[in-house]
């Protein structure tokens, strides 16, 4: 499982260099955060707090109440939460930053 | 025109977040003398009155827990000492008196004066050592993410010190390229990390936006927009490709997450002849995040804003001739000469990042406030005759 997570954030986060003529170059090994670095449920910091005011602006200026997501950012307690309350309040305002699949077709 | 400023397409912005130029950097003194970081002997009083040393003790996670205090009241506090006199002068004596405050437990405010030491992040000390490492760069305001934040994409808070909601009353870095003819593009990390730029994405244009994905995606294909601005991933969450850990290194997040983050940027560009040939990059931090630094931040003229009492918390009203606590910065290219330490006599602030794209892509700034206006530009670093051959190379 750890080493499943550790994959995972591996790809997300990083991007191999891809082949390189050649050259003089210093090669540099950058270590992975272990796995027990991943905590969503930390409870949130205040620049996350003030993130969460600016989001619930966003989403009272632009939605009608009955569109809206209906969470008080005075409730959200944990990162897990926030994230999820401020992904569904921007896919609103910036449909195009929706994930694109990496994969390819057929694969 | 020097010849790798003529090639100069892009230039792209990481900006990082709360930590500062001491805590990260300042251990590449012991070796090169010419960078102003630490030497063990720089010391904050406890509440007892007894001296705390900075120290190598810094850790990548758990070591900053609560994040330590970094609004408008500590950060006064953490540059003078806790001196509220009109004649005082910036000493950098609060730090952990500051961070005292938020526990009351005399063992873990000294932590708030722990530095990594060079081999614990390759990769920030490796880009300040083959690059350029800025000696004075400091944060806009002795404030927060937020307003800090402004001056990069604006060139000033328009009177904010703080966190709150604001809207803008003159036009940002993005707006003015495009008015200019010019392409520019605020890259945020995912839609649940979502952007700090919530009033221009709202206000604005949602073409300015992108993803880290299209970032990733822009650089391989070569459509990098003319200015780029790219912010890390704010919280640990969960995404379609599964576990997302935050990158941002704003405590109590990894510092190791970011140092990966930063060497998959640089790789993204690195990866792309065409591309690391006619682009720059910087990273910088927001702010200072309440941790340590032995600079006092120098004066500077004011922006035409001042914030009363009421938004400062404390008895008197700023008018924004200070900045805030000095930051990392490195900036990269392959027009940079090796191991250049951008001496301390220039002095950059968040401003410096507008002032500059602005007068690199439309020829002068006239938009930007006079404080903009005047800050110190950096594409002058690029003063090579030949584009650099060697390269730093990160891998896992």
């Amino acid at each position: 499982m750890a080493t499943r997570k550790a994959a995972v954030r591996k790809r997300v986060l990083w991007e191999g260099l891809p082949p390189l003529p050649p050259g003089d170059y210093t090669s540099i090994r950058v270590p992975l955060p272990p796995a027990s670095a991943f905590r969503k449920d930390r409870p949130i910091s205040d620049l996350i707090k003030a993130h969460l005011e600016h989001i619930h602006h966003a989403e009272s200026a632009r939605l009608p109440k009955e569109k809206r997501d209906g969470r008080r950012p005075e409730d959200i307690r944990t990162e897990a939460e926030a994230a999820s309350y401020i992904a569904t309040v921007t896919r609103i305002l910036h449909p195009k930053g929706r994930k694109r699949s990496r994969r390819k077709a057929g694969s | 025109m020097p010849p790798g400023l003529d090639s100069l397409k892009h230039i792209v912005v990481l900006m990082m977040e709360n930590r500062s130029f001491d805590h990260m950097l300042g251990s590449l003194k012991a070796t090169n003398p010419s960078i102003d970081g630490v030497d063990g002997t720089f010391w904050n009083p406890d509440t007892m009155g007894n001296p705390v040393y900075e120290q190598p003790l810094a850790e990548f996670q758990s070591q900053l827990d609560p994040d330590p205090d970094h609004h408008f009241p500590a950060v006064d506090l953490q540059i003078f000492g806790g001196d509220q006199s009109a004649t005082r002068v910036a000493n950098m004596q609060g730090f952990v008196k500051s961070y005292y405050q938020q526990q009351e437990d005399l063992a873990h405010s000294q932590k708030i004066m722990y530095y990594f030491t060079e081999d614990k992040l390759p990769v920030l000390t490796s880009l300040a050592t083959n690059f350029a490492v800025f000696n004075r760069w400091f944060a806009s305001i002795p404030g927060p993410t937020i307003c800090n934040r402004a001056f990069a994409h604006y060139g000033t808070s328009f009177g904010q010190v703080g966190m709150n909601v604001f809207y803008p009353q003159g036009k940002s870095i993005y707006e003015r390229l495009q008015d200019a003819g010019h392409t520019a593009k605020l890259y945020y990390f995912d839609q649940a990390s979502s952007t700090m730029e919530v009033v221009n994405l709202l206000q604005h244009q949602p073409e300015l936006f992108g993803t880290y994905d299209q970032f990733l995606a822009d650089c391989k294909s070569g459509k990098l927009s003319d200015y780029n601005f790219v912010e890390p991933n704010y919280t640990d969450h969960d995404n379609d490709d599964g576990e997302q850990i935050a990158c941002d290194q704003h405590p109590d997040h990894n510092v190791q997450a970011g140092e990966l983050f930063i060497a998959a940027v640089y790789n993204a560009i690195r990866g792309n002849a065409a591309l690391w040939a006619s682009t720059a990059l910087l990273v910088v931090y927001d702010e200072h995040g309440g941790i340590f630094d032995h600079v006092p931040p120098p004066a500077c003229s004011g922006d035409g804003h001042s914030a009363g009492p009421a938004d400062t918390g404390l008895n008197y009203t700023f008018n924004f001739d200070r900045l805030g606590v000095r930051v990392p910065a490195v900036l990269i290219s392959p027009w940079i000469p090796k191991g250049l330490i951008v001496p301390t006599d220039r002095v950059f602030e968040h401003a410096s990042i507008p002032n500059t794209v602005t007068r690199h892509f439309m020829g002068s700034n006239t938009i930007g406030t006079m404080r903009e206006q005047n800050s110190e530009t950096f594409l002058d670093l690029l003063s090579l005759d030949t584009m650099r051959t060697d390269a730093v190379v990160f891998n896992t």
